[in-house]
């Protein structure tokens, strides 16, 4: 069952332009797990260090130490508590939080994909599904 | 959407009110504190905390100690301290400080090992504080050695965990398709060696989190839950090697050379004591570990009997901690070793012809060339 929460939809209102672009941080998630995937977790260790997002280093830094799937998205959420974002960064933060739940759990990029689309909303998330995926090929 | 967002409280963020930087500094310090009060819970059980919880002088802390010190689970302690946190009339502090101590509590509760509890409960105070909990979770490591475990359960298991290290990458994806808390349950019936191979891919801090908690798992589960783990861990290897998502390894890998590891024998024995001792006194320790895997027992004999006792310590801790290698990873130790030795011989030129010979014929030793005896 879906559990509907106002003020969450009230802060993730945000424009079509923002949820079109999310396309690179979607596209830096295919690209994470697959360097997972080839290289090792503790590789996403140096891409933590390159981040300017917090959340992401932070994320990325739990994920390489590969602690438990439910303590981890309960600490990203609580950053995200924490720094009381709205509109398009909270949209981005929820998105980093799936995007990083996906990739600690070892999911191949056509399952983080499809994780990741639903953030653009169901109007869209087919098209967007299948432009990502004609790139990704 | 994940879980955690859906069902948190956003209608009353934590940083609608700032709260100053002491408080979250001296809640730092007690988030340690909380973290240090778990760990020492973890060997001595509940009997530890209610100790704790009679000599605690903040009533914030002590309600909660009592609670975890009666048994009570992750959700009374949340719900406890949750309650308490919507009070209205709180200032912001005050309500950062109940959120932050549910947060460790209710993992403690949950059985999470202590430092994941301080990144629960650090995560409140916002990212600057996520290093100064990866310092302090750095300087605890730096004081503790990993403990040795015993075997538990006779098996295939063990087996299976080292031929599927034999490709790094099948053994991670092993691990992250079967979860943490199963593959904890799981690795905690195996020896050391086990756990150590699983370890090194969640780096220092993961990495000693897990040895943690395998091993105090094996105090919380009947040989039949840890016998069930592995048989479900098992199911999810076979469901990935059907998936073509990993490999498992043959077992015949692991089977010694005999012509190579006689001749780097041969090349260790032959050198003068000043060549062998400057090698293995500036060496990585790691590296000459594992080249040890590859000489016979006399060469280990004359190496640590050359080595000052502080020098030959090193060697034998970095030797414990080492996993048993595959023949190809001990080639290329072996390698590494004689690269060392003939390096150190252009410079000195005072080595021993027979010895730099043998040597030499170690570095070119082509995998190819290698006895299969398996």
């Amino acid at each position: 069952m879906i559990r509907w929460n106002a003020e969450l939809a009230k802060r993730l209102a945000c424009g079509d332009d923002d949820r079109r672009a999310l396309g690179p941080l979607i596209r830096r998630f295919i690209d994470l797990a697959r360097k997972a995937r080839k290289e090792g977790f503790l590789a996403l260790e140096a891409d933590a260090t390159q981040s300017d997002d917090p959340l992401l280093k932070v994320g990325l830094r739990l994920v390489a130490e590969g602690i438990p799937a439910d303590t981890l998205e309960d600490i990203l959420s609580t950053y995200l508590l924490a720094s009381d974002e709205k509109g398009w960064p909270f949209l981005r933060s929820c998105a980093t939080i799936e995007g990083l739940l996906s990739l600690s759990a070892g999911d191949d990029s056509d399952i983080l994909i499809r994780k990741l689309v639903a953030y653009y909303g169901a109007d869209r998330a087919l098209a967007v599904l299948q432009e990502l995926e004609g790139n990704a090929q | 959407m994940t879980r955690a967002i859906t069902e948190a409280d956003w209608t009353s963020p934590l940083k609608a009110v700032p709260v100053s930087r002491q408080k979250k500094d001296a809640l730092f310090e007690l988030a340690c504190r909380v973290a240090l009060i778990a760990e020492r819970a973890r060997s001595s059980e509940t009997a530890s905390i209610a100790d704790d919880a009679r000599i605690e002088r903040r009533k914030v802390l002590r309600f909660g100690l009592e609670l975890l010190a009666q048994g009570a689970d992750q959700e009374t302690i949340e719900l406890a301290y949750g309650h308490s946190a919507s009070t209205a009339d709180l200032d912001a502090g005050t309500r950062l400080e109940l959120a932050t101590l549910g947060a460790g509590l209710s993992a403690i509760a949950a059985g999470r090992h202590p430092f994941i509890a301080l990144r629960r409960m650090t995560a409140f105070l916002g990212y600057d504080y996520f290093e100064k909990a990866s310092e302090w979770i750095a300087a605890k490591l730096r004081k503790r050695r990993s403990k040795g475990l015993t075997l538990l359960l006779p098996g295939d298991f063990p087996d299976l965990i080292r031929n599927l290290s034999l490709d790094p990458r099948s053994l991670e994806r092993a691990l992250r398709g079967a979860g943490w808390e199963l593959a904890v349950a799981a690795l905690a019936g195996c020896a050391q060696e086990s756990i150590d191979l699983v370890a090194g891919f969640y780096g220092p801090a993961g990495g000693t989190i897990f040895s943690d908690d395998a091993a105090w798992m094996r105090g919380k589960l009947s040989g039949d839950e840890i016998s069930q783990a592995q048989g479900e861990f098992m199911t999810v290897v076979k469901r990935l090697e059907s998936e073509g998502e990993l490999a498992i390894g043959r077992e015949d890998a692991f089977a010694s050379d005999p012509d190579f590891i006689h001749e780097l024998t041969r090349a260790v024995m032959s050198l003068d004591d000043r060549s062998l001792r400057s090698v293995f006194k500036d060496g990585d320790s790691r590296i000459l570990a594992l080249a040890m895997q590859g000489l016979e027992p006399r060469a280990h004999e004359r190496i640590l009997g050359l080595l000052p006792s502080r020098v030959a310590r090193r060697l034998l801790d970095a030797v414990d901690d080492a996993a048993i290698l595959p023949r190809r990873e001990v080639l290329v130790a072996g390698k590494t070793l004689a690269q060392a030795v003939l390096a150190q011989a252009a410079l000195t030129k005072s080595s021993p012809r027979e010895s730099l010979e043998s040597f030499g014929k170690v570095r070119d030793w082509a995998e190819g060339s290698v006895t299969e005896k398996a």
